[in-house]
């Protein structure tokens, strides 16, 4: 354990030590409220188009119910919200075993007590804190969307707890292929091209060589159906479970990669 | 000159490290071709050879980094396969100097280096405050690692192999990148080792090893070609025929 801590406490002196913590932090920020605004702006003008259309004026009566921040703003933010983590998170991941690997420094670590399933539970702990971090950050715009929208605590509580699970999944998936290699931006562009392809297979179902079970079981591995589960405030065992063997699967690859790099060299 | 690579280690009684046959293929290119050594406690060992001779995969399939495609590598009787914590609490290993975290401190990366060995509270300070006398680290404790000098940064690298007490030592390629005056701060620590510990010094430099060392194996393209006390082997006319790969009798 003594071990651990002190993996632990570098993994963080390391990352809030080196100013792409604070880029990444403030990318988030303003990714996401570019994202909200852009959206908020579409809102308002929808809404000054429908009501002063009507001859009447402005009257908040004439506006279809389906222009609401609900629907207009809180969920395209969201959705714009999930992809864009897929195109950030593994800028956050891509050093996180590839630089130890550049560096040598992995072969320090190997000499110590630490075990390698200590080294990726350190890794992948300080990542989901960070990652969580980001999270509460950019979450702050689409909250004030739940709020002003009406909708309830649980249902806040609901996204922000999808959020964090989508970006912890895409970061599992970024530290295990930063882990195969010590070239940044090899992991970071394997993240990226992991992240897309698990994120949604709808569009496979226009090939009609894809059989109808394979669309279905690709259906249920996908990110977007899980993500867009919570975004609608409902919390279901089976998309918990999803993303705690998503972060175990890719927690057990990049344990592996200890034991191939000792075999490959 | 070119003893039975155990014959001083049976001398001194004891094996710290003993190697079998010991092989590492990385797909068609043999690194280590059967290796077969002794090294007794408390010798100062001296492993030479060129660059791409297998000196560097020696060191890895003993601290476990690498496994071996055959054979064997024992530290104290133990493998790095069967037991990565009794191996890893025996050995303290220096690499290249360019192997640390740029962004810690000194202070910051000796306690992370203590603590990952398993060092905690007082003893951990005590085994920080002694490393730092010993290699003169005081007025650096405060200082990123990445500002430091080379040789200044090679003093924290042994500092933090030294922290858990550990009774092999090993060192790679320690001067490498370094300017004379560097070299020569680096090499007075070093002579200060000899006879303290297990020292096994991985170089190619001639000078380094018959300056630092009692006994030397020469290996190249993976094969032991000599191995001897350091004044024998390296005494020939010629020593640099053994990088090359011809027998012992060139040198």
């Amino acid at each position: 354990m003594t071990a651990l801590r002190a993996l632990l406490r570098k993994e963080l002196l390391v990352l809030f030590g080196s100013p792409m913590a604070y880029v990444a932090l403030t990318l988030v920020v303003l990714v996401t409220g570019l994202i909200f605004f852009d959206h908020l702006r579409l809102y308002n003008q929808t809404l000054f188009l429908f009501a002063s259309s009507n001859m009447g004026g402005f009257e908040s009566d004439t506006v279809p119910d389906y222009i609401n921040l609900r629907d207009t703003v809180f969920f395209p933010v969201m959705e714009t919200l999930g992809i864009t983590l897929i195109g950030l998170i593994p800028l956050v991941t891509m050093r996180v075993f590839a630089e130890e690997r550049a560096r040598g420094t992995d072969e320090l670590l190997v000499t110590t007590a630490l075990t390698p399933a200590q080294i990726v539970l350190a890794k992948f702990a300080v990542t989901y804190l960070f990652v969580t971090i980001m999270m509460l950050a950019s979450f702050v715009y689409p909250a004030m969307a739940i709020i002003e929208g009406g909708i309830g605590a649980q249902h806040l509580a609901s996204v922000f707890v999808g959020l964090s699970l989508h970006a912890i999944a895409l970061a599992s998936i970024g530290l295990a292929c930063s882990a195969y290699t010590s070239n940044q931006l090899v992991a970071a562009v394997a993240g990226w091209a992991v992240g897309f392809v698990l994120w949604d297979f709808s569009w496979l179902s226009s090939f009609s060589f894809v059989g109808e079970r394979s669309i279905a079981f690709l259906d249920a591995i996908s990110l977007h159906l899980r993500y867009g589960s919570f975004a609608e405030g409902i919390v279901n065992l089976g998309h918990l479970v999803y993303f705690v063997a998503l972060a175990a699967l890719a927690a057990a690859i990049a344990r592996f990669s200890f034991d191939w790099r000792r075999v490959a060299g | 000159m070119n003893e039975p690579a155990d014959a001083a280690a049976g001398k001194r009684g004891g094996v710290a490290i003993e190697a079998q046959g010991l092989t590492r293929r990385f797909g068609p290119h043999v690194a280590l071709d059967g290796l077969d050594l002794r090294i007794a406690p408390g010798e100062a060992f001296g492993l030479l050879g060129a660059n791409g001779a297998g000196k560097t995969t020696f060191i890895r399939l003993v601290t476990g980094f690498l496994l071996p495609s055959a054979g064997t590598v024992t530290v104290d009787g133990m493998t790095a396969a069967a037991d990565p914590a009794g191996v890893s609490a025996r050995i303290g290993f220096v690499a290249e100097t360019t192997r640390l975290y740029p962004e810690l401190r000194v202070g910051t990366f000796l306690r992370f280096a203590g603590g990952a060995r398993g060092l905690s509270g007082s003893r951990l300070e005590a085994q920080i405050d002694a490393g730092v006398a010993r290699f003169q680290l005081e007025s650096s404790l405060n200082r990123p690692l990445g500002h430091l000098s080379k040789g200044l940064q090679q003093r924290v690298n042994l500092a933090q192999a030294f922290l858990h007490d550990p009774p092999l030592l090993i060192v790679d390629e320690p001067t490498s990148g370094l300017d004379p005056l560097q070299q020569e701060e680096v090499r007075s620590v070093l002579r200060g080792l000899r006879g303290e510990r297990t020292l096994i010094l991985c170089t190619h430099d001639l000078g380094e090893a018959r300056e630092l060392t009692e006994r030397v194996a020469v290996l190249s393209r993976g094969k032991l070609v000599a191995c001897g006390p350091t004044r024998e082997v390296l005494s020939g006319a010629d020593p640099l025929a053994l990088f090359r790969g011809e027998n012992a009798s060139a040198a």
